[in-house]
């Protein structure tokens, strides 16, 4: 990005041109990007609670007040409950390196509070991702200009990876064909050549099916299966006896023909490519559904070409020091650990002891955790002290004891990591923060000194803390240092250009076998959330059982699985991310709200008109855990028995609720990720 | 919401617009540019590229030209798509003097 500055004042937020991501433009969620910044509506000082909890009622005070007030709370509850009655909730409101998902891991550490797993998007697939192809980046997103087929799974690329649109298109210009795989009409499937509608859920079951055509037609790529695959005779004897086409095409709502010609035309047209987006691991078999679709490339050697194989997690050629940003050797082994997508069911249900404060800081749970009413009311117990650094008085901040300015991307330094590209890129700060707002590294760092400790972690500047959790003898920053990225803003990790980047054309995946895993040799020590997401924290891994091959299971929710739940709520329902917001960020500007458009309940006409309901009627959605509303939408965009309502309005601006109020806080079966998708409901007309 | 076309575009037709656009909404009309509402995500890459101004993001647009909405609806509907730049309109270097930019 490149900022404007006259005056000292962020006049504008653009694109670099010279960007071979950005080409110079931003993404919708970043119009008006600038402005954000001086927002009326900003939390500029620390401010103390002074009405009910959950009024907003607010008096300024210094920060000198704050930190003595938030060290002297911790240290009677330490005191009489022990450290672990302290969790911090944290998760990527900023992205980064030191004010990011990990900014206050040390220092909770060093605390010695419960430690905190992170699992709200993407830990699904990284359990799933790391068990059978390691943690790779895969192909490169600018690779994807070679590829002849592209498999979009599972993602509404043009409203959130609206960058790669551009290569797509290029490919496209040049021959290549794209498949988008999603049950929903998104404005990507429009686009798409190919729209392969399954129901909700059933990924994994569509992924063995197409391996039953590939296997049964042999159109699998044996030379590479026998040098670089493990178990492909296990997953073959499990594909034949469980997944032949008939029974995926039942499971899948699609027809026999639309699963052969994918399979068919998935092995014959090399380069082919999968970019996986994250709705696939957001029900009960979300893991393993990332453990198939991880598993296609290799059975047709898609990885031999450039341009072949998969994409998700740009993440892991990121060469980061986590075990140094985070310090899990603070940890005392055993400390316990609390998942935050659970967060209501964490308050009210850890004992000996008990949550007595929650540090909220990159995050709006009552906005993105399941069963959102739960957390509420427990945020309104007046046994919690809960602190909240925040931009805005959020749906989760109105709760706040004690309210903490936090800094926007252009008053901090940052260097950034990326989940659509490969580029390591330099955030300068071009602005001296409003009021008396502190980047997250600075909050830890005032923390650290007023509850005592004395190491040296938190001595270091910012631009020096970038400079130790860099790897710069990683052989992808050969030549480069922080004074070199500084100057340049931006380094590529590919490793190779574009045009010749071949990750794993002769296996080399890092993964203990070095081969892609079918059958995975980790299924031994059972579930496990990739440490990034828990502090680096090996302990207290639930280790639940897990089958060692990918397989399908039926939903929790759904009127086949779940017939007498779907007595009182008949229809599944998806809730995916906003064009204009980023998750709850930016709700909250006028601009934004018009161009999102008000909270809809997009629902299939037969469903509404079973229900009396018409376009444009406000409409209540609802089940045993909570309820929202939102206008309905008729449309056949959206499959019969399914409902749409797009996630981040703020409450405030939506009838006093959202969608997160009706999701189960259940996990998928591999790494703890939250089974948004994975929810049954009813729908009638508001009174 | 959509980004629109307006008359500034009329008989000048710089098209350095059209490459910026990343889902290629542009349409060829014989005298000036439309945007497919349709097809528009509204990221509004394509506005500052215009040297004569004419796009705007449809919040943005004066209310005395807001009648370019529908006549980008309705117009975007007829033309081809346009995605490379394209040599302008004899004369446009004059009409975008004349026109203060």
């Amino acid at each position: 990005m490149n900022f404007s500055v006259e005056d000292g004042v962020l006049t504008s937020v653009t694109g670099n041109p010279q960007h071979p991501i950005t080409r110079g433009g931003l993404c919708v969620k970043l119009k008006d990007f600038a402005k954000h910044h001086y927002n009326p509506d900003r939390i500029l000082y620390p401010q103390r609670r002074v009405g009910p909890k959950g009024s907003g009622q607010y008096e300024r005070i210094s920060w000198e007040e704050a930190l003595q007030e938030i060290s002297s709370k911790w240290n009677s509850i330490i005191d009489d409950y022990g450290s672990q009655a302290i969790l911090n909730c944290c998760y990527l409101g900023n992205q980064g390196v030191i004010n990011g998902l990990t900014s206050g891991d040390a220092f909770f550490n060093r605390l010695g509070a419960t430690v905190s797993e992170k699992t709200f998007c993407a830990s699904g697939s990284s359990t799933g991702y790391v068990m059978t192809i390691g943690p790779t980046g895969g192909v490169d997103p600018e690779s994807f200009l070679y590829s002849k087929l592209i498999v979009i799974w599972g993602q509404n690329t043009m409203s959130t990876n609206l960058h790669q649109w551009p290569i797509y298109q290029e490919a496209r210009a040049k021959g290549a064909k794209i498949v988008v795989i999603d049950p929903q009409r998104t404005r990507t499937a429009k686009e798409a050549d190919v729209h392969i509608r399954l129901k909700p859920g059933t990924d994994a079951a569509f992924a063995l099916g197409v391996m039953y055509v590939l296997i049964t037609e042999n159109l699998v790529d044996q030379d590479y299966i026998d040098k670089y695959t493990h178990g492909y005779e296990e997953l073959k004897n499990r594909v034949i006896n469980d997944y032949g086409v008939d029974r995926v095409a039942e499971i899948t709502g699609l027809t026999v023909q639309e699963i052969q010609n994918f399979a068919r035309e998935y092995a014959t047209t090399q380069p082919c490519v999968i970019r996986m987006g994250v709705a696939p691991e957001r029900n009960r078999n979300g893991g393993q559904s990332i453990r198939a679709i991880c598993s296609l490339p290799a059975l047709v050697g898609a990885w031999r070409h450039v341009g072949g194989g998969l994409l998700e997690m740009p993440l892991w050629e990121f060469p980061l020091k986590y075990e140094e940003m985070c310090r899990p050797d603070f940890i005392k082994p055993g400390t316990r650990v609390a998942n935050i997508t659970q967060l209501g069911k964490v308050l009210e249900e850890f004992q000996y002891p008990q949550i007595k404060s929650l540090f909220v800081n990159n995050s709006n749970p009552v906005s993105q955790a399941g069963y959102s009413s739960k957390l509420e009311s427990q945020l309104k117990k007046e046994d919690l002290f809960l602190v909240v650094s925040e931009h805005f008085i959020t749906d989760t901040a109105k709760y706040a004891d004690v309210l903490l300015p936090a800094t926007m991307q252009a008053e901090q330094l940052e260097v950034m990591l990326a989940w659509g590209h490969f580029y390591l890129t330099y955030n300068e700060k071009a602005i001296e923060p409003p009021g008396e707002c502190v980047s997250n590294s600075e909050l830890f760092r005032r923390l650290a000194k007023a509850m005592g400790f004395n190491d040296s972690y938190w001595d270091r500047t910012d631009y020096e803390m970038l400079d130790d959790f860099i790897d710069w003898s990683s052989p992808r920053l050969e030549g480069w240092n922080m004074e070199r990225l500084r100057e340049v803003g931006y380094v590529s990790l590919a490793g190779a250009t574009p045009d010749k980047r071949l990750p794993h054309a002769e296996g080399n995946f890092p993964t203990p076998t070095g081969k892609c895993e079918f059958l995975t040799t980790q299924a031994d020590k059972g579930n496990f959330v990739v440490p990034v997401w828990r502090s680096m924290y090996e302990g207290m891994q639930t280790g639940e059982p897990i089958d060692p091959l990918p397989e399908w299971l039926p939903m929790r929710e759904s009127p086949t699985s779940n017939p007498e739940l779907a007595k009182k709520y008949p229809l599944n329902i998806v809730t995916p991310k906003a064009h204009a917001f980023l998750n709850s960020q930016y709700a909250n500007e006028k601009n934004q709200q018009q161009r999102q458009g008000e909270q809809t309940v997009t629902i299939h006409p037969q469903d509404a008109e079973a229900r009396g309901i018409v376009a444009g009627q406000l409409v209540r959605v609802f089940n045993d855990r909570g309820s929202f509303k939102g206008k309905a939408k008729l449309s056949d965009d959206t499959l019969p028995g399914l409902v749409v309502a797009i996630l981040g309005y703020w409450h405030e601006h939506n009838h006093g609720s959202s969608v997160n109020s009706i999701s189960s806080n259940e996990f998928s079966n591999l790494g703890h990720a939250p089974s948004f998708s994975d929810n049954l409901v009813q729908v009638e007309l508001a009174v | 919401m959509t980004t629109v076309v307006t008359d500034n575009c009329l008989k000048c037709k710089f098209t350095e617009c059209v490459s910026s656009c990343p889902v290629s909404a542009f349409r060829a009309g014989e005298d000036m540019l439309f945007i497919d509402p349709d097809v528009c995500i509204d990221c509004g890459a394509c506005i500052s590229k215009c040297p004569v101004k004419a796009i705007y993001e449809d919040l943005d647009l004066p209310d005395e030209m807001t009648h370019w909405v529908d006549i980008n609806a309705n117009e975007s509907k007829k033309w081809p798509k346009i995605t490379l730049k394209q040599l302008p309109f004899e004369g446009a270097n004059d009409r975008k003097v004349a026109l203060g930019f």
